[in-house]
């Protein structure tokens, strides 16, 4: 059965890295203008998109050239390893070349040309290179106006995704042209000095009706199949841990949005927080969210929470701590030895006053029965891991030499752990330590007045823009702008 | 200004491998002669004869007349039994 590529609506663009930005691609039946001065790589990326319906999904195109001949056409994109008149043979594409008032003239005649090419080869997808032509057109600017009005909604009538080529450097100064506000998206194409000898090409989308965008200027480059866009912000992707797991919810929705889903299970991720930054709500959400789903979690006490506290914030959140205690899906390390009600007396490891190795040994011996019990239940466990404590009780020795071997204990049996820290009291040698031994980080840090919050490291090789940290009213009382 | 069947004979080759090289431009002759840097005027005359003989499409008259190519059909294999 032929694929369809139709995920929600979505047209891909077969363009590495833009469907990312574009959060899986275009939807169907808009027009989006594609600017760029000469040499940006308008025309490929436009052939991009229309070979990617060709070849991948079915969808045949047709590529309308006002000024470039099509022999030019072929013969540049040959240079990619792009065979089009092949694809013409198999009635998958079309390099069409005409007069604008010819075009004009024929799209609005019924069963003119467009008609019949639209039918002839049951295109889906157009190019128009350029629309910067009908300015000269009309006596009038406002004639121009109309024409490319006119022309959008044919491309609507006849459900087309279309990409509208428009040179950049007539447009800019300008007053806002009329077609950014008749066509659903606009990208830029730019080409810009780079430290001083060199000329950066970035792409941005400036705007995109019917789908989440990725903002910003992301580099992009000319391979030797086409045009690669590198999204800003990201790094090698970690297949073995992005493929396949089950993502644990963190309970606001946009943090899990940048996370893809969530926390994958069996990651070790970060969350570092300078001192001003409120990390409470953040962190309170995500435990409470893990006894919602009934895991199991170990918490590990500081000496501002106790077993108390967490229970009223947990109780904030909707989620009862007591309840999960009966259900002994609870632990605790504790060490300032704190009285507890009964309820929780057992649960508790008391590891006040002991030295690093019998604290280790202590907590392994309390906690691993347990560990090994449930998770052959098939349970799910989740370790809240306070280094500021560890470090402040144990030393950033104990730390170094022991963060890494429990992360790769705990991902070997499948257990998500969120630690807590403050890189920045911890100093530069020992939080770059604690980074590489993590799969995520997540940062989140006050400046000015706003606390901000960003993924900086995640296994799917992306990082996050900035966000705003806003204050909201109700559950889980904060989102990310 | 007349113009000699010599001429025209090499316009006339001239259009055709222009029609063969992109087969599917859709070209009045205004629009052509800016693409060849040649007269409207004989222009005209070629491709209506190019029309005439089946080398090109013709749709519409006068000025907004658009010629393309007919595409020769060709067999490539041929199964002998």
């Amino acid at each position: 059965m032929q694929e369809t590529g139709l995920i929600h609506d979505i047209v891909h663009t077969g363009v590495p890295g833009l469907d990312v930005l574009l959060n899986g691609g275009v939807p169907r039946g808009t027009t989006i203008i594609l600017e760029g001065n000469p040499g940006t790589g308008k025309t490929t990326l436009g052939i991009q998109f229309l070979l990617e319906g060709a070849r991948q999904y079915g969808e045949s195109g047709i590529y309308i050239t006002f000024e470039e001949l099509p022999e030019q056409i072929y013969r540049d994109m040959s240079g990619f390893g792009w065979d089009l008149r092949e694809l013409e043979r198999q009635n998958k594409l079309r390099i069409i070349c005409l007069e604008p008032d010819v075009l004009l003239d024929q799209m609005t005649r019924t069963d003119g040309l467009f008609e019949q090419l639209i039918r002839e080869i049951d295109c889906k997808r157009v190019v128009i290179d350029s629309i910067s032509l009908f300015r000269t057109l009309g006596v009038s600017e406002n004639d121009g106006r109309e024409q490319i009005y006119s022309i959008r909604n044919i491309m609507r009538k006849f459900d087309l995704t279309a990409f509208f080529l428009r040179e950049y450097g007539e447009t800019e100064g300008r007053s806002t042209p009329f077609e950014n506000y008749v066509c659903d998206g606009i990208i830029r194409l730019s080409l810009r000095e780079h430290l001083e000898k060199y000329r950066k090409r970035t792409i941005e989308i400036l705007k995109m009706r019917g789908t989440h965008i990725v903002e910003g200027e992301h580099h992009y480059r000319f391979l030797k199949d086409g045009i690669c866009i590198l999204p800003a912000l990201s790094m090698v992707e970690d297949k073995i841990l992005n493929d396949g797991v089950d993502r644990l919810s963190t309970g606001i929705e946009s943090l899990d949005e940048l996370l893809l889903g969530g926390l994958p299970q069996g990651s070790a991720f970060m969350l570092d927080s300078n001192s001003k930054a409120n990390y409470k709500y953040l962190m309170n959400s995500i435990l409470a969210e893990r006894l919602k789903r009934g895991d199991c979690v170990l918490f590990m006490l500081s000496g501002l929470s106790s077993v108390e506290t967490l229970e009223q914030t947990l109780e904030l959140f909707g989620s009862s701590l007591k309840e999960a205690a009966l259900e002994e899906r609870v632990f605790f390390i504790d060490h300032y030895h704190r009285k507890v009600e009964p309820e929780y007396e057992k649960l508790v490891i008391h590891v006040d006053r002991l030295s690093n190795e019998e604290y280790q040994k202590k907590v392994y011996e309390a906690i691993n029965p347990h560990f090994r019990e449930t998770i052959l239940q098939g349970k799910r466990w989740f370790i809240h891991y306070d280094l500021n404590t560890i470090i402040s009780e144990r030393g950033r020795e104990f730390v170094k030499r022991n963060f890494a071997d429990e992360m790769a204990r705990c991902r070997a049996a499948g257990i998500t752990v969120l630690c807590q820290s403050n890189f920045t009291e911890i100093g530069l040698e020992t939080s770059s330590f604690l980074e590489r031994a993590s799969n995520g980080v997540i940062r989140t840090w006050v400046d000015g007045s706003y606390q901000y919050l960003q993924i900086t490291k995640s296994p799917g090789g992306r990082m996050s823009a900035p966000h705003i940290v806003d204050n909201i009213r109700d559950r889980p009382y904060v989102r990310l702008i | 200004m007349t113009i000699s069947d010599q001429e025209l004979l090499k316009l006339q080759m001239e259009c055709t491998v222009f029609f063969e090289n992109n087969p599917y431009a859709y070209e009045t002759a205004k629009g052509l002669s800016k693409k060849l840097g040649r007269g409207v005027e004989p222009l005209q005359i070629v491709l209506n004869r190019l029309a005439a003989i089946s080398i090109l499409e013709k749709r519409g008259e006068g000025n907004m007349a658009i010629y393309s190519y007919k595409t020769p059909y060709t067999q490539s294999e041929v199964e002998i039994h």
